[in-house]
């Protein structure tokens, strides 16, 4: 996967002639310093924003909320994504499988947590929009789990089971306008003909309008052209065996970890990165390798020894 | 209630009595032939070889008298059903809406005629009175006072009493109602029941007969007529906010606001379309229940038929409850109920019916299927902690590992263990086979004895396949216990 520095040239020179069309500032290929900070949107002077092609300026707020990006608190995942998951847009998630229905939802809701204590919404509601069909292929969301994995209390989820794809869309675009939600997650399934450019579009608008993320969660699909400006793919990855007493228990599952493939971003970087949540500190964190744990014990008595560790609970946290 | 005779065929519908097709109604030329109901089919085939027969169909006689039933809402909440083919309407403080008793009849038979039935009725202060004059009376209003008198000369099926006891009067000589009114009672009594005098008494107003309404009486209820039909949704709309606007100053004197309601369509046709819509939180405000209309219109387009037009709308309020009122703040858009969450849910729920937008409950039991309930949205949900899996919120405590997604119902797996009572080291799931890397448990999960008794133990293990996706899967059932073979099933995702 080698690209070359002539061909990475001609693509920045392609994304800006694209960038120009489409009226959007071009997002810049190296992080800010600041990830947090808002881009300046006056990024060249040739951009022209348009609206319904003529031009038009864009509310302050809208510019500033579409530029706007959530760090993931993984470095390289930021740095490949181009600073961050833009905060305020519909972003993809696409699991190939059914099987990997359970990795896709969880990491859905990872962004949607990280999202929410970016804009200081952690009391805010999240509302989880499903088609009937893909509840019922893959599972209802089950909130004892989701308060025992994420720490979402029951009372800050709503769930809504659509019949059809239309009332999804419909629902997700009435819950455009809610102050009250943090995060928006719709899931659907497979490649339907009726989400296309245009309804992803929509989604995307009101994403931005409200300030705050759409995550949509897409089980077995295709990934195929939307209007999102990331699509990431998810696989589940081994997750890391669970630390009980400062060393980790063979053959205990640990973290839910997954597997992220960045398919679409605004830096078109390609990359694949191992990540798992933290409950605990409520983020992402890259996943930590098997630990070989302790070859040596070490002497206790031996001078300039450490002080004694202290204890660690059974689920990873610190006491005290 | 015959239906009005066309240049046809005579028509009479048949039904079977007694091993025999019997007429059971006919249509006016028939009855100049000289057919009689209750005659045989095969006499009046006989007697005329034209008559074009059709069978009886109760259900849709039933269906037709409650079309009609709903058609007559227009003049009052209250119209009960007298079977097979009467309708009682008590129009008790509803005339004078109408320019009185007389306008109403003239205004109610007009538009029943126009309609093509041919009705016969009655107006008394009674509705044993009244049933009489519809059915034996030559003048359908009767005075009030004058029951007696005007009954005195119908005959005894005017009282309303059983063919029995009709024949056992005339037997003794008292051929017309006048004559068992006018008779001792005591005898009377003795001879033929109580049923006879509390149907003469009821005919006279001695005691209250009381007409049950077959739909519940809204505790409110606002209505336009229109001289011009409208058919367009928006206009619907329009005129369901006009109405709540009207309804308004009546739920504001209450201190309710409404949590159900009903807006009834009458079609110039006679069809009468109901749209219920229920709210999560009262609400007052008709910006809001045209909104909710909107979306209930929206959702019902290819379902209401608007023909030529709704002449008659009616907005009622089946259910209210108390209206919390806010103090809003300067800017007065405090405690706008367009942008919460419960205004948000209604509208959900007025496109997509109840159950639109759904909260987890949690429920006391430890079988993980039950251990909580979607309901639908209540607002104002207090923080409930002994139910709440407050997990994040209250580090001390330790919640049990459980699975993100839930299958409602758990799915069979094929699994190959290694020990009977162990973890699985493979299994076949949705046709596909997983091979395992890691597994904890078990957890084992009893079933809830004080429920069922054929519940078998689960033994729950989180299982990570090759390629590092999380399952929950259990054994259901123990092996060495004589019972079932233990089966294997895939109960649900870990993130």
């Amino acid at each position: 996967m080698a690209v070359t520095a002539v061909a990475q040239e001609t693509l920045c020179a392609l994304r800006r002639q694209i960038a120009r069309i489409e009226g959007v500032p071009a997002a810049r290929l190296e992080p800010p310093a600041d990830a947090r900070r808002p881009q300046p949107a006056d990024d060249g002077a040739t951009v022209i924003l348009r609206e319904n092609g003529c031009a038009a300026s864009l509310p302050e707020g809208m510019r500033m909320g579409a530029a706007r990006v959530m760090a993931t608190g993984i470095p390289d995942f930021d740095t490949l994504l181009g600073g961050g998951l833009p905060l305020a847009a519909l972003s993809e998630i696409v699991a190939a499988d059914t099987r990997d229905g359970g990795a896709a939802a969880g990491f859905a809701l990872a962004l949607a947590l990280i999202a929410m204590a970016d804009t200081g919404a952690r009391d805010r509601l999240l509302l989880w929009i499903g088609e009937a069909e893909a509840f019922r292929e893959a599972g209802r969301p089950y909130a004892p789990g989701l308060a025992a994995t994420f720490g979402l209390a029951p009372r800050r989820l709503l769930f809504a089971r659509a019949r059809r794809l239309a009332d999804a869309l419909w629902i997700a675009e009435e819950a455009g306008r809610l102050p009250a939600l943090g995060a928006v997650i719709v899931e659907i399934r497979g490649n339907p003909h009726r989400l296309d450019l245009t309804a992803t579009r929509r989604l995307h608008r009101r994403a931005i309008l409200a300030g705050r993320p759409v995550l949509l969660v897409r089980q077995a699909g295709m990934p195929e052209p939307t209007a999102a400006p990331v699509r990431l793919h998810v696989t589940a990855a081994s997750a890391a065996e669970r630390m009980v007493l400062d060393r980790p228990l063979p053959g205990s599952i640990g973290r839910p970890a997954f597997t992220i493939t960045i398919d679409k971003s605004p830096t078109a970087r390609p990359g694949s990165i191992a990540m798992e949540w933290n409950r605990d500190d409520q983020r992402l964190q890259s996943r930590q390798p098997p630990n070989p744990g302790l070859v040596v014990s070490p002497s206790r008595q031996r001078p300039g020894a450490a002080p004694a560790p202290r204890p660690r609970l059974a689920d990873g946290r610190r006491a005290g | 209630m015959a239906a009005a005779p066309a240049e046809r065929a005579p028509l009479v519908f048949t039904h079977r009595e007694n091993n025999t097709e019997r007429v059971a109604a006919l249509c006016e030329t028939a009855g100049g032939l000289g057919l009689k109901t209750g005659m045989g089919l095969a006499d009046a085939r006989a007697m005329h070889p034209s008559i074009e027969v059709v069978a009886r169909d109760p259900d849709a006689n039933r269906a037709m008298l409650e079309g009609l039933a709903d058609w007559c809402d227009r003049y009052t909440p209250l119209v009960a059903m007298d079977e097979p083919d009467g309708l009682f309407l008590d129009i008790s403080g509803c005339a004078h809406l109408f320019g009185g008793e007389k306008a109403m009849l003239d205004d109610c038979l007009t538009r029943l005629f126009h309609q093509g039935f041919a009705v016969s009725a009655g107006l008394a202060s009674t509705p044993g009175a009244a049933w009489a004059a519809a059915h034996h009376g030559h003048e359908p209003a009767i005075e009030p006072g004058a029951e007696a008198e005007a009954l005195a000369p119908m005959p005894l099926a005017a009282l309303r009493i059983p063919p029995a006891t009709r024949e056992g009067l005339h037997a003794v000589g008292l051929r017309c109602a006048g004559a068992v009114i006018a008779a001792p009672r005591a005898p009377l009594a003795r001879r033929f029941g109580r049923d006879l005098l509390v149907r003469i008494d009821q005919a006279l107003g001695r005691i209250d007969e009381p007409v049950s309404p077959r739909l519940p009486v809204a505790t409110l209820s606002a209505e336009r007529s229109l001289t011009e039909p409208v058919t367009g949704t928006e206009q619907v709309e329009h005129l369901a906010g006009m109405l709540a606007a009207s309804l308004k100053p009546a739920l504001e004197e209450r201190g309710e606001g409404a949590r159900a309601l009903e807006l009834a369509l009458f079609r110039v046709d006679g069809a009468v379309a109901r749209i219920a819509l229920g709210t999560a939180r009262p609400l007052r405000d008709p910006a809001l229940v045209r909104r909710l209309f909107h979306e209930r219109l929206a959702a019902l387009e290819s379902d209401l038929d608007s023909g030529f037009g709704f002449e008659l709308l009616r907005l009622s309020v089946l259910a209210s409850g108390p209206f919390d009122s806010r103090q809003s703040d300067l800017g007065g858009d405090n405690g706008k109920v367009t942008d919460s969450v419960a205004g948000f849910a209604d509208r959900v729920a007025a496109r997509f019916g109840s159950g639109g937008i759904m909260v987890p409950v949690a429920v006391e039991s430890h079988i993980p299927e039950r251990a909580v309930e979607y309901r639908s949205f209540i607002p104002d949900r207090p923080a409930n902690p002994a139910k709440d899996y407050d997990g994040g919120e209250e580090p001390g405590r330790l919640l049990p590992e459980r699975p993100i997604r839930l299958f409602s119902n758990p799915e069979p797996v094929e699994a190959v263990a290694e020990v009977p009572e162990g973890p699985p080291v493979t299994f076949r799931w949705r046709r596909a086979l997983h091979r395992v890397a890691k597994a904890e448990g078990p957890e084992r999960i009893a079933p809830e004895w004080w429920r069922s008794e054929n519940d078998a133990v689960r033994d729950y293990y989180r299982i990570e396949d090759e390629a590092g996706r999380r399952y929950w899967l259990y054994r259901s059932g123990l092996y060495g216990t004589g019972g079932e073979t233990p089966r294997w099933f895939m109960h649900g995702f870990f993130a």
